[in-house]
C-alpha cells in the first residue's frame, strides 16, 4: 500500500528520488536484449538474403561495357568484365614475372587480383569465360566499335561487324542505328515468327488431326476388331485424311522453305578480336548493341527489352537464355489448381473434425497425425504422388478412357494435375490446422444465437461460423499457397520438366490439358544453376529467376492478405 | 394466489401459484439436471403462465440460467449433460425422443446476456430466423423486419441504415436488435438470460420498458440478478437457490410477504 497516489507518468521519477532501483534481473532486461537480438538477427539475415538476391537479379540485365584486353603474351581477349577476385598464383608463375610485379605480389602476401571476362563466342573459342590476372594485362581498352550480339544459338558473340548482306546484296555497314539494317532485322524477325507459327501452329495442327484420326482408328480396332466394317471405314477415313493432310503439309513445308531461303539471304558477318569471322542470319539475331557506345537511354532500352524477353519469351540455349514465360505460367497454373483442391478439401476436413466428430481419443489421434503430416519430407510426397497418383490412378484412367493411346501414357505419367494433387496433399495439414483454429475461435455466443433462432447446425455453420472463420481459413490457404508455390523436390517426380513443348492451357480442345507436364520457376532455378553446361553463364539467370519467384509469391500473398483484411474488417465492430 | 397451493413435490418448495393451471404455456415437471457428476437442478417443478412475464431470481450458480436454457434445449450443446423429468410446451414434452429440437427453437426466442448480433447487416440480423426457416418472400421479410424492429422500439433509430453492419450499433441498440431478432418469428415464449447485465442504466431502462410492452403479446421468462428489475418487469417470480426452486408466486407476494426464510433473506439483500 502506498501512502500517496502517484500519477502513472511520474511513477518512475518518484522511484528514482526514493533512491531505489529495481533489480535488473527481476525487470527482465537481459531477457529482453536476447529477445530483441534474436529478432534483429532474423531480420538481418532475411534482409541480407533479399538484398543479395535482388542486387544480383536486378543488375543482371544491365548492359556492361566490353573490354579488349591485350596480355603481355600477346593474346587478345574481348569480353564483359564479369567478376574479380584475388587469388594466389603458383610460385613458378610468379618467378616468370618482372621484378616489380614480384615485389607487389610479395607485399600483398602472395595474392593478386584477377578478372573473369565473359568472352562469348562459344562456337569460336569453345569456352565462354576466361580469367585474366592483373599482372598479365598489357593494355585494356574499351573500343567503341565493339558490339554485343545475342544470338538464338551459341550464346552471345562479342566482336565487330564486318559486313552486311541484305536480300543477297552486300551492303556497306554504317551503324547499328542504320534504318536499312533495322528494317531488315525486323523483317527477318517477322519471318522467323511466321516460320514458327507455321511449324508450331499449322503443322502442329495437322499432326494433331492426324494423331486424332489414328487414335480413333485404334479405338475402333480395340472395340470392334481388325476385321469389322467399322474398322475398314475408319481406315479409309484415315487414309483419305492423311492424303489431304499430306498435301497441306507439303504446301506449308514449301512455304517454310521459301521463308528460310529468304532468311538466308540476309546475313551479318561478325569478326571476333582474333580475326575469326562468323556469318549469321538476321533471323538468328536477337539483339545487337554497341556496348561501349551506349548512352543512358540506350542502356535503359536494352535493359527493358531484356526484361520483356525474360518475362514474355521462351527459353533458349538450355534455359540459360531467353525467357521464362512457360515457367511462370506453369507455376501459376499449378498453384491455382492446388489451391482449388486444397482449400475445399482442408476446410471440409477441419469442419468435420471440429464441428461434427465426437471429440475423443480417435479425433485427437487424427489431429496429431495431421500435424505430423506437415513434417514429412516433401520428396516423400513426390514419391507417393508418382506411385499413387500417376501410376495407380493415372494408369487406371488411361486403361479406362485412353486405351487407344497405350502404351504411351496420357495420365499415367507426371503432369499438372498430379503435381497439383501432390502439393495439395503436402499443404493440406496447414489448411486443416488453421481452419480448425479459426473455427474454435468463433465465439460460442454466435453459435448459440443462431441455434436459438431455430437454425440447424448446418445452417449455423453455413451462415455464421464459416463466414466468421473465413479470415483464419484464408491465413491457412495463404500459407499453403506460399509453401506450394516454392516447393520443387516433389514436383521433379510428378510432372515438372526442364523444357515443356506446350503450355498446359492452349487453343486445342479441351483447352486445359491437365495431363501435360509443365515448367516451374523453382525447378528452373535448379536446372539453370546446377544442370546447365556452364554454371557461370547460368548464375545470373538463377538470381533473376529467384527474384521473379519471390516477387510472384509476394504478389500472390499480398493479394490474399488484402482479401483477408477486407473480410476481417466486417467483424471489426464485434464485441467479442 | 391467496393461499400457498402445494402440489405433490418437492416438500420444501413454497408455491403461491397453482401449477399447471389453464393459463400455463410451459409446465416443468420434476426436472433434474447433471453436468457430469455435479447436479445442477434438483426436481424443479413449476409452470409458466401464458402472456405474463416470469422472472427467475437467485444468487449466482443457483441454476436459474440452466433452467432457462433447458426450456429451448440450449443445454443440448453441453457435453456430459444428463436430464431427468420433463418440460411441456402446450402439453408437448420437448424432451421426448421424437421431439424436433430445431422446430422447438423456432417456437421460442432467446436473448442472451451479452448482445450477440451476427456480423451481417441490421436487416439480415432481424430476418435471420425467417431465413433459416426458408422464407424467401422479400415483401414478407421486409414487413417482418419493420414489425420486429418496431416491437423492439428500434425502428426509428435504424430505419435509415438497415443495410449497415449491426456491429456498428451501440451495446443497448445491439441488445434491442437481438430482441427484435428473437421476436421476428413470432415465438410462443421469449427467453431472456440476464438481458441487461452488460448494459448501462439508460439502455437497461429502455429494455425494461420494452419488456413491459412485450408482456401480454408474448410469454416472457427472464433471468435476472437485479431484484429491482424483477420487481419492475415481472408478474410472477421464482426464487431459486442451490439448484432448487424455493418459492414461486406472483411478484408482489415474493417481494413483500415471502414465506420461506431464504427468500426473505435474499429479497431483503441479506445474502446473494
Amino acid at each position: 500500500m502506498t501512502d500517496s497516489y502517484i500519477p502513472r507518468g511520474q511513477a518512475a521519477s518518484a522511484e528514482n528520488t526514493a533512491g531505489r532501483r529495481t533489480d535488473l534481473r527481476s525487470r527482465g532486461e537481459p531477457a529482453l536484449w536476447s529477445l530483441g537480438g534474436a529478432l534483429a538477427l532474423g531480420i538481418i539475415m532475411i534482409l541480407g538474403f533479399l538484398a543479395l538476391v535482388f542486387s544480383n537479379g536486378i543488375a543482371t540485365f544491365i548492359p556492361k561495357p566490353i573490354a579488349v584486353v591485350t596480355e603481355t603474351g600477346g593474346q587478345v581477349t574481348a569480353g564483359e568484365p564479369f567478376r574479380s577476385e584475388s587469388f594466389r598464383p603458383t610460385v613458378e608463375e610468379v618467378a616468370t614475372l618482372p621484378p616489380d610485379w614480384q615485389a607487389r605480389i610479395k607485399s600483398a602476401g602472395g595474392m593478386v587480383n584477377r578478372t573473369l571476362y565473359r568472352m562469348g563466342n562459344f562456337d569460336v573459342y569453345g569456352e565462354d569465360f576466361r580469367w585474366v590476372a592483373d599482372y598479365a594485362v598489357a593494355k585494356r581498352e574499351f573500343p567503341a566499335n565493339m558490339v554485343f550480339v545475342e544470338r538464338m544459338e551459341w550464346g552471345p558473340f562479342i566482336g565487330t561487324v564486318k559486313a552486311l548482306t541484305i536480300d543477297g546484296n552486300a551492303q556497306p555497314f554504317k551503324s547499328i542505328e542504320d534504318p536499312v539494317f533495322l528494317q531488315a532485322h525486323q523483317q527477318a524477325l517477322d519471318r522467323a515468327d511466321d516460320i514458327r507459327d507455321i511449324e508450331r501452329g499449322r503443322i502442329g495442327d495437322i499432326n494433331h488431326r492426324l494423331e486424332n484420326e489414328r487414335l480413333a482408328l485404334r479405338k475402333v480396332e480395340l472395340a470392334e476388331g481388325r476385321t469389322s466394317a467399322a474398322y475398314r471405314d475408319a481406315q479409309d477415313r484415315l487414309n483419305t485424311l492423311s492424303v489431304t493432310l499430306q498435301r497441306d503439309y507439303d504446301a506449308l513445308a514449301a512455304e517454310v522453305t521459301k521463308l528460310r531461303e529468304a532468311s538466308a539471304r540476309n546475313t551479318l558477318t561478325l569478326a571476333a578480336v582474333g580475326g575469326e569471322e562468323k556469318t549469321i542470319e538476321f533471323a538468328a539475331l536477337v539483339r545487337i548493341y554497341p556496348a561501349n557506345d551506349l548512352g543512358f537511354w540506350g542502356k535503359v532500352g536494352v535493359y527493358l527489352s531484356r526484361w520483356g524477353e525474360f518475362l514474355g519469351g521462351e527459353p533458349r540455349e538450355a534455359n540459360t537464355e531467353g525467357g521464362v514465360f512457360p515457367a511462370i505460367f506453369g507455376t501459376a497454373a499449378m498453384t491455382l489448381l492446388m489451391v482449388l483442391v486444397v482449400a475445399p478439401f482442408g476446410v471440409i476436413t477441419a469442419l468435420y473434425l471440429r464441428e461434427y466428430a465426437k471429440q475423443g481419443r480417435l479425433v485427437s489421434f487424427v489431429r496429431i497425425s495431421v500435424n505430423n503430416l506437415a513434417g514429412v519430407p516433401s520428396i516423400v510426397y513426390g514419391v507417393f504422388g508418382l506411385g499413387f497418383f500417376a501410376y495407380v490412378l493415372g494408369g487406371s484412367i488411361d486403361a479406362l478412357f485412353y486405351p487407344e493411346r497405350l502404351p504411351s501414357p496420357t495420365f499415367g505419367t507426371g503432369g499438372l494435375l498430379w503435381s497439383a494433387l501432390t502439393l495439395a496433399l503436402l499443404t493440406v495439414p496447414v489448411v486443416i490446422v488453421a481452419t480448425e483454429e479459426a473455427l474454435a475461435a468463433v465465439p460460442r455466443s454466435m453459435r448459440e444465437g443462431s441455434l436459438a433462432c431455430g437454425a440447424s447446425k448446418w445452417q449455423t455453420i453455413k451462415y455464421i461460423v464459416l463466414p466468421r472463420a473465413m479470415p483464419g481459413v484464408m491465413t491457412g490457404v495463404i500459407l499453403a499457397m506460399a509453401r506450394g508455390a516454392g516447393e520443387v523436390a516433389p514436383l521433379m517426380l510428378v510432372g515438372v520438366v526442364k523444357l515443356a513443348p506446350e503450355l498446359p492451357i492452349d487453343g486445342i480442345f479441351p483447352f486445359v490439358h491437365l495431363e501435360r507436364s509443365f515448367m516451374h520457376l523453382g525447378f528452373h532455378i535448379f536446372d539453370v544453376g546446377f544442370q546447365s553446361r556452364n554454371a557461370e553463364a547460368g548464375k545470373p539467370m538463377v538470381f533473376v529467376t529467384t527474384v521473379l519467384l519471390i516477387a510472384l509469391v509476394t504478389i500472390v500473398n499480398a493479394a490474399a492478405i488484402i482479401l483477408r483484411s477486407r473480410l476481417k474488417r466486417r467483424f471489426a465492430g464485434s464485441q467479442f | 394466489m391467496d393461499s400457498a397451493v402445494r402440489i405433490d413435490t418437492p416438500a420444501d418448495t413454497v408455491y403461491h401459484l397453482k401449477a399447471g393451471g389453464a393459463g400455463a404455456i410451459l409446465a416443468i415437471n420434476e426436472l433434474s439436471l447433471w453436468y457430469g457428476a455435479a447436479q445442477a437442478l434438483h426436481g424443479v417443478q413449476m409452470s409458466v403462465e401464458k402472456g405474463l412475464v416470469t422472472a427467475l431470481i437467485g444468487p449466482s450458480g443457483c441454476g436459474k440460467s440452466t433452467l432457462l436454457r433447458c426450456i429451448n434445449r440450449m443445454n443440448d450443446l453441453v457435453d456430459g449433460l444428463r436430464i431427468e423429468g420433463e418440460i411441456r410446451l402446450n402439453g408437448e414434452d420437448i424432451y421426448h425422443k421424437s421431439a424436433d429440437v430445431i422446430a422447438l427453437r423456432k417456437r421460442m426466442g432467446m436473448v442472451f446476456q451479452k448482445p450477440n448480433p451476427f456480423p451481417m447487416t441490421i436487416y439480415e440480423n432481424v430476418v435471420y430466423p425467417l431465413k433459416v426457416d426458408g422464407v424467401r418472400d422479400k415483401a414478407l421479410l421486409e414487413e417482418t423486419c419493420e414489425r420486429a424492429l418496431r416491437g423492439a422500439a428500434l425502428w426509428n433509430e435504424v430505419k435509415d441504415r438497415l443495410d449497415q453492419s449491426a456491429l456498428g450499433m451501440s451495446g443497448g441498440q445491439q441488445q434491442r436488435l437481438c430482441i427484435a431478432r428473437a421476436i421476428a418469428a413470432d415465438p410462443e415464449v421469449l427467453l431472456m438470460d440476464e438481458p441487461c447485465s452488460a448494459l448501462d442504466p439508460i439502455a437497461t431502462a429502455k429494455i425494461e420498458d420494452l419488456i413491459n410492452d412485450l408482456a401480454g403479446q408474448y410469454t416472457v421468462v427472464i433471468v435476472t440478478h437485479n431484484m429491482q428489475q424483477a420487481a419492475r418487469v415481472s408478474d410472477n417470480t421464482a426464487f431459486m437457490y442451490l439448484g432448487r426452486l424455493i418459492e414461486y408466486g406472483d411478484t408482489e407476494t415474493i417481494f413483500q410477504t415471502p414465506k420461506s426464510p431464504k427468500t426473505q433473506d435474499y429479497v431483503t439483500g441479506r445474502f446473494g
